[in-house]
């Protein structure tokens, strides 16, 4: 049994999902789900299509080159049962893919990292522009910091009784 | 060579048929209209090409049916004696003669109707000519109606023939009715021919083929032939007469020695001798069948004399060559119910046969040709040394083991005895890991996994794979230190939270702006322009203003002073109240009269809004200006006010504002209605 990928989207096909469609030259098609299939026989080029991997690694979204990747790689040559070897190698599958993952994350925090100086740069300016919507010019000639201006309250003091204490 | 397979003959169609058939091409194939006011020329080519159309088809048609029909003379005389036989061939002549009459009427019909049509002058007159044209040449084919049934019934029966090659090695099976010829048949070739106990099963020839050395003969099967005068024969002896002597082969005549057939041996002798004229240059066995009713030895003098008397004949037949085995090669004993002597007799019929034709072969002058294609290449000996067979030794061992031990082989235990034993094909489930090839016998029974989180564990086999991680988590270790550093950088330059605050006021405040723009936007249009003054909602106080200028930092007090100076009521109020509580009364006409300054400050109150309104009316009646008195004037106040409220409440700006905004509003003029007709929804 074999995790295959959807030719579309390239998500993982899981046993019992999904549709594959073998055209007459023979190739083969999986499609993860009838959205993928639909999308595919609409003509649809993945690498333009939003959603796909292949659009976010053609367009440097997703982590494309990397030393993890090349853990994972298909054999068409079938290998014999090796016990130890197994184990080593489930062993070895979740931390690969912990670095994976936080490889993949990393790259799109750095990529999104540009996107946050700009909105900060935005907001103070934006702040310091329209500061006036907010508090009046003169109290900034006093207060030039850019806060809220503190609010005079006017408290009517209630007539205390003098009671005297009882004793 | 004339082929002599009939099957290939076209069917030929019926007088009536063949009429449909050619006047319905015509009407598709030419064309079908022509006006009375074309030119004489059109008119006149128009029905001459249907005239001649209709005759060229007819004639190809019939020349068609004369083509395919063999001709007598030009077939082997043995298919043309049979044809001659079974048809007659007169009468087959004279029905092919009768429709290339036929086919010749009817060109010169053609012709002559297309000469006189060239002298046609009206519309009507050609087509008259052509109709009498078509009508003659149908009546002519009418007439050769039963000549074309008769050679439908020819063709189908001549396709039904055996295909029987003239030339071929053949072998003839000869004798009385009854005898056992198709027995014997059925049991040297495939062909399933019907035999039964009664006699002329058989009525016509049959064909099979049997192989001997490699060569295939033909085998004929005739109907029995009964003694009788040659002009006495019916149909189905003349067949077999007809193949007998026609046909190059040997001949096998079969004598029932049992008398079971109907005829005694002395009678099957006689019409030996009658036919023996037909045996001339064939060579001929004879072949004593149903031996187990009558084995030869028993029978009577009289009938072994008989016996010997046709074998004496047969030997006539045979070649100078085959003298030695004389007995063994021309008389036969044998019983197709028991199978004895079956394939003796079948074995020296083929080899007589072939040595004749052999011999024949060789005397006549075609053999020089022959002989020379003929050479058998042996190849000259090169040196002394032998080249003996080679045997590979494992084949000797096993030949000699096979040779030398009968003793029982060590039977190995199957698979199937082991499901046997442990109960059965439903029980037992055989191991298929059982002969597993790996590093440890331990791991036979290891449930491989496959899966693993979503990937392929068949992917990542590597042998190395443990040292390759460790290098990878060390590499990491190092990326993430980095990494750190980095963030540290980044986040340095951060907004206070008491800035971030004024920034979420100021959007939202922006926000809010946009909205009530928009809503002003969209209201635009309908919404009726209040003056201030009926501020039902109560947005413009000086409440809301001090709030709104303290939430700028600034101080309210002063404005919201200044505001409420200009607003008469709480400076005159407690005047107010009294006057209000008396009613009417000269006082509040005093007030008035002092200044035109109280008259305003009268006016609002700091008390509800809409008793408001309708104390300023009371008070601010002044007689005159066409009134009798306060009362009336009230009455035409209060009359005014009434028109202003309506018209207020719809919205319209003054009495001559007749604006209808929506002309056809879509829920009175569509839709179903409820009740009523669509003229008074």
């Amino acid at each position: 049994m074999r995790l295959e990928k959807c030719w579309f989207c390239s998500s993982t096909i899981y046993p019992g999902h999904g549709i594959q469609f073998v055209r007459n030259d023979a190739k083969i098609f999986r499609f993860c789900r009838s959205k993928c299939h639909k999308n595919f026989k609409m003509k649809r080029n993945p690498r333009k299509v939003k959603w796909t991997k292949a659009y976010r690694r053609l367009h440097g979204k997703d982590m494309t080159q990397d030393s993890t990747f090349e853990f994972e790689r298909k054999r068409n040559r079938p290998q014999r049962y090796d016990r130890i070897n197994t184990e080593k190698v489930l062993q070895a599958i979740p931390k690969i893919s912990k670095v994976k993952a936080t490889r993949e994350k990393d790259h799109i925090t750095k990529r999104l990292s540009a996107g946050r100086v700009n909105r900060r740069a935005e907001d103070r300016r934006e702040l310091e522009q329209s500061i006036s919507l907010v508090k009046a010019p003169s109290v900034l000639k006093e207060d030039a910091t850019l806060t809220l201006p503190k609010q005079k309250v006017t408290v009517s003091y209630a007539q205390t009784e003098n009671t005297p204490m009882e004793e | 060579m004339v082929k002599y397979n009939f099957k290939e003959i076209k069917v030929v169609p019926s007088g009536k048929e063949l009429v449909d058939i050619i006047l319905s091409r015509t009407q598709r194939q030419t064309p079908t209209v022509v006006h009375k006011g074309s030119r004489t020329k059109i008119i006149r080519e128009f029905y001459m090409h249907k005239v001649k159309f209709t005759g060229e088809n007819f004639k190809k048609k019939l020349s068609d049916i004369i083509d395919e029909f063999p001709r007598l003379e030009a077939i082997n005389p043995f298919y043309s004696d049979l044809l001659h036989v079974l048809y007659n061939k007169d009468h087959f002549k004279l029905a092919l003669a009768q429709v290339n009459k036929a086919r010749n009427q009817i060109s010169k019909i053609a012709t002559d109707y297309i000469r006189l049509l060239k002298y046609g002058d009206s519309l009507y007159r050609c087509k008259c000519l052509k109709i009498a044209a078509l009508g003659r040449m149908c009546t002519v084919i009418k007439g050769i109606g039963p000549s074309l049934a008769y050679l439908e019934q020819v063709r189908q029966h001549m396709a039904r023939l055996p295909s029987i090659d003239p030339n071929m090695r053949t072998i003839l099976i000869c004798g009385c009715p009854n005898v056992g010829k198709s027995s014997f048949m059925n049991k040297i070739t495939r062909a399933d021919v019907e035999e039964q106990p009664y006699a002329f099963t058989t009525k016509s020839l049959f064909v099979g083929h049997t192989d001997y050395n490699c060569l295939r003969y033909q085998v004929i099967d005739t109907p029995g032939i009964l003694d009788r005068p040659f002009e006495d024969r019916n149909i189905i002896e003349m067949c077999s007469i007809t193949a007998l002597a026609h046909l190059r082969s040997a001949v096998l005549f079969f004598l029932d020695v049992s008398g079971s057939c109907g005829y005694s041996i002395a009678q099957q002798a006689a019409l030996f001798h009658s036919i023996k004229s037909l045996f001339l240059n064939k060579p001929l066995m004879i072949v004593c069948n149903k031996i187990d009713l009558q084995p030869m030895h028993a029978l009577s003098e009289e009938d072994k004399r008989l016996v010997d008397d046709m074998k004496a004949e047969a030997q006539k037949t045979l070649s100078i060559g085959g003298d030695q085995n004389g007995e063994q090669q021309v008389l036969f004993t044998m019983s197709t119910l028991t199978n004895e002597g079956v394939s003796t007799a079948k074995n020296t019929a083929c080899e007589r046969i072939l040595g004749h034709r052999v011999e024949l072969k060789m005397k006549s002058k075609k053999i020089n040709d022959c002989l020379n294609r003929f050479h058998v290449a042996m190849p000259k000996t090169r040196d002394a040394k032998e080249r003996p067979v080679c045997i590979p030794p494992q084949v000797l061992e096993q030949r000699a083991k096979a040779q030398e031990g009968e003793q029982e082989k060590e039977k190995r235990k199957l698979e199937k005895d082991l499901e046997n034993e442990n109960g059965g094909a439903g029980v037992y489930s055989a191991s298929l890991k059982k002969h597993y090839i790996l590093a440890s016998d331990e791991w036979k029974d290891d449930i491989i996994p496959e899966i693993i989180d979503g990937h392929n564990v068949a992917d990542f086999m590597d042998h190395d794979i443990l040292e390759r991680v460790k290098e990878l988590e060390r590499e990491e270790g190092m990326r993430l230190a980095g990494v750190a550093g980095d963030e540290s950088e980044i986040n340095g330059d951060d907004m206070m939270p008491e800035e971030r605050e004024a920034l979420n006021a100021i959007r939202k405040r922006k926000k809010a702006l946009i909205q009530e723009h928009r809503i002003k936007k969209s209201t635009a249009e309908s919404r009726p322009v209040v003056p201030r003054k009926f501020d039902k909602d109560r947005q413009f106080t000086t409440q809301r203003m001090g709030r709104q200028l303290s939430g700028l930092g600034l101080d309210p007090s002063k404005a919201i002073e200044r505001a409420r100076s200009r607003s008469v009521p709480r400076i005159g109020r407690k005047r107010e109240r009294s006057v209000a509580v008396d009613g009417f009364g000269d006082d509040s006409m005093e007030i008035d009269n002092e200044g035109k300054g109280s008259y305003k400050k009268l006016r609002l109150r700091s008390v509800s809004r809409s008793r408001l309104r309708s104390r300023a009316s009371i008070e601010e009646v002044v007689p005159g200006k066409g009134f009798k008195d306060k009362k009336q004037k009230v009455k035409a106040i209060k009359l005014g006010k009434k028109s202003i409220k309506q018209r207020n409440k719809d919205a319209r700006k003054g009495e001559a504002d007749k604006v209808i905004l929506n002309m056809m509003p879509k829920h009175l003029f569509s839709g179903k209605r409820g009740i009523g007709k669509t003229s008074r929804r």
